[in-house]
């Protein structure tokens, strides 16, 4: 690679937070084949830390909010939650209890109570491929595979209720397509128990193994302070100690019947995110347990008119990464006038840019993991070192082995 | 905030209040946007801004800033001419905005006089045609795009 030289990269190299010259640009590169919009990141290092971060995104721009414009309201759904595999459900239910609030459709309580059980499912899912992929990028595979081994279980229950593992198309306005299988319910007690006794047994795993705790204690952490700034969501928001969840604080569907105990911690590092998420699952199951218990019975939908009302609507859920936010606009037509969407990585990509500010170039791969962006992995990294006025392109492979040789030299 | 407060806030600021489920919309010139949002964070509890949203209102883009705690959203609410889509940015006091204007520059062709983010585009291709109108706006034209970018 070139030393002291302008970035041979485009004029992708001028997206910046602050001004650097262009021999000091480093861009770390896109590409995540899960990702609404992959991110690209340029680091600025001085000697072995990380000085200034900044993001670009876009690499896989769709126009789905354009798209959404030219397709009818139902289309619509079947649209939003293809926006991610990992959080799908949550889109679906976003976009629908939106125009519902809109529309003043009204929707039966079993639903809201089916609606939970498959949000909280898929609560599980996610956390459970994040914990995997932590593993895999600090060199634990083992991790890595056992965790989504336990994740298929999750899956197939998604299956049995919706007929699909990742896009449910279960979601539709006025309730879900079709009620919950009639055995449904002991199969989820007996996997909501295996589940828990999986997942303590990792909790204690992470907390207690070297190779993730050296690399987790005190790395990415975020104050308070900075969290009110930089407004993150979710378990970011939460693992800072500020204990707000969108299900409890504005509880939709039937989580005012059955409330979250909303998980935090107080060390705002990527330690207390391990933490904070397998707490989420544990408190996951218990939901879903007793939403199990408590489900009413009656319709599980109710017919609703095909028109939506003039108007808008501003609803959010807490989505895995955290708050999704929809703004819905009708003009009284077959389709939206407008749909504005803002995922949970979108909030949280400023507070993950503070997080990486000071620390090594090795805990990039578990910094970004941390923060759980929605895409599974880097393609290209390239970094410019300060002082020796040289860079370099990393690819996301390279820079995952990096990180591992580094902390293996410190244990 | 309680509506006593919503409503006071608006009049000092010379705009209207309007009501519509969870949202209460305070309108105001882009002049006061700003003010507004400062006010409106500064209020106990009222920090966390949700996201910034832009409709395209055929010769406006019209900006709401949505702002959430507990069950509502108190929203700022602003439109700017497409003649001259200009709007100081309030991610000098409020960096949450930073990334939030950046795409509404790209999608929308709005310029936030001040925000931090000088890349050229945030996340818009590099090679997006200058003269074809921004994206998101009523007058582009997905087809003509696609093939000024050799999509087709």
């Amino acid at each position: 690679m070139s030393s002291g030289k302008p970035s041979e990269e485009k004029s992708e190299a001028g997206a910046g937070l602050m001004q650097y010259s262009p021999e000091s640009m480093m861009p770390f590169g896109p590409v995540h084949p899960s990702l609404k919009e992959p991110e690209y990141f340029r680091l600025v290092l001085e000697g072995e830390k990380i000085k200034e971060v900044i993001p670009r995104i876009g690499y896989v721009h769709r126009g789905i909010e354009r798209a959404a414009q030219e397709r009818t309201w139902v289309k619509d759904i079947y649209l939003f939650e293809r926006i991610c595999g990992i959080c799908s459900f949550a889109h679906s239910i976003c976009f629908t209890q939106g125009v519902e609030a809109l529309s003043k459709f009204e929707v039966p309580r079993r639903a809201k109570y089916i609606r939970l059980v498959v949000a909280e499912l898929e609560r599980i899912h996610s956390h459970l491929l994040w914990l995997g992929l932590v593993g895999h990028w600090a060199g634990f595979d083992t991790l890595f595979m056992w965790v989504w081994k336990d994740r298929e279980h999750v899956l197939d229950l998604s299956e049995a209720i919706t007929g699909n593992r990742i896009h449910k198309s279960y979601a539709t306005f006025g309730g879900v397509r079709k009620d919950l299988p009639d055995d449904i319910k002991d199969k989820l007690l007996a996997e909501m128990s295996f589940i828990e006794k999986r997942v303590k047994y990792y909790d204690e795993l992470v907390s207690s193994e070297r190779t993730l705790s050296v690399r987790t204690k005190g790395v990415g952490t975020i104050t308070q302070d900075a969290a009110r700034r930089l407004c993150p969501v979710g378990p970011l928001l939460r693992s800072t100690g500020i204990a707000r969840d969108v299900r409890a604080e504005d509880p939709y569907a039937a989580y005012d019947e059955v409330p979250p105990e909303v998980q935090f911690r107080t060390d705002g590092d990527i330690a207390s995110l391990l933490s904070l998420r397998m707490g989420e699952v544990l408190d996951s199951c218990r939901m879903i347990r007793v939403a199990m218990e408590k489900l009413p019975s009656g319709p599980f939908r109710t017919p609703v008119p095909r028109s939506v009302p003039a108007g808008d609507s501003a609803f959010h859920v807490e989505a895995p990464r955290g708050e999704l936010f929809y703004y819905s606009k009708s003009e009284g037509l077959s389709s939206p006038a407008r749909v504005k969407i803002r995922t949970p990585t979108m909030a949280n990509l400023l507070t993950a840019t503070e997080m990486l500010k000071g620390r090594p170039l090795a805990d990039v791969p578990i910094v970004l993991t941390g923060m759980d962006p929605c895409f599974g992995c880097m393609d290209r990294v390239s970094v410019i070192d300060l002082d020796k006025s040289k860079q370099w392109a990393f690819t996301g492979e390279q820079l995952r082995e990096y990180g591992i040789e580094y902390y293996r030299r410190l244990l | 905030m309680s509506s006593e407060e919503i409503e006071s806030l608006a009049r000092k600021l010379k705009g209207k209040t309007s009501k519509s489920m969870n949202s209460t919309v305070i309108l105001v010139d882009p002049a006061r946007v700003l003010d507004a949002c400062l006010s409106v964070a500064s209020f106990e509890g009222f920090y966390h801004l949700t996201t910034i949203t832009a409709v395209d209102i055929w010769e406006d883009i019209e900006l709401t800033y949505h702002f959430w705690k507990g069950r509502s959203f108190v929203s700022v609410r602003t439109k700017v001419s497409k003649k001259k889509p200009e709007i100081q940015s309030i991610a000098a006091s409020l960096p949450s905005a930073v990334l939030y204007e950046a795409e509404i520059r790209d999608l929308f062709g709005v310029t936030f006089v001040g925000n931090p983010y000088t890349g050229k585009r945030l996340l818009l291709p590099d090679d997006y045609p200058d003269d074809l109108p921004p994206p998101l706006r009523a007058e582009a034209d997905p087809e003509t795009i696609r093939k000024r970018m050799k999509l087709e």
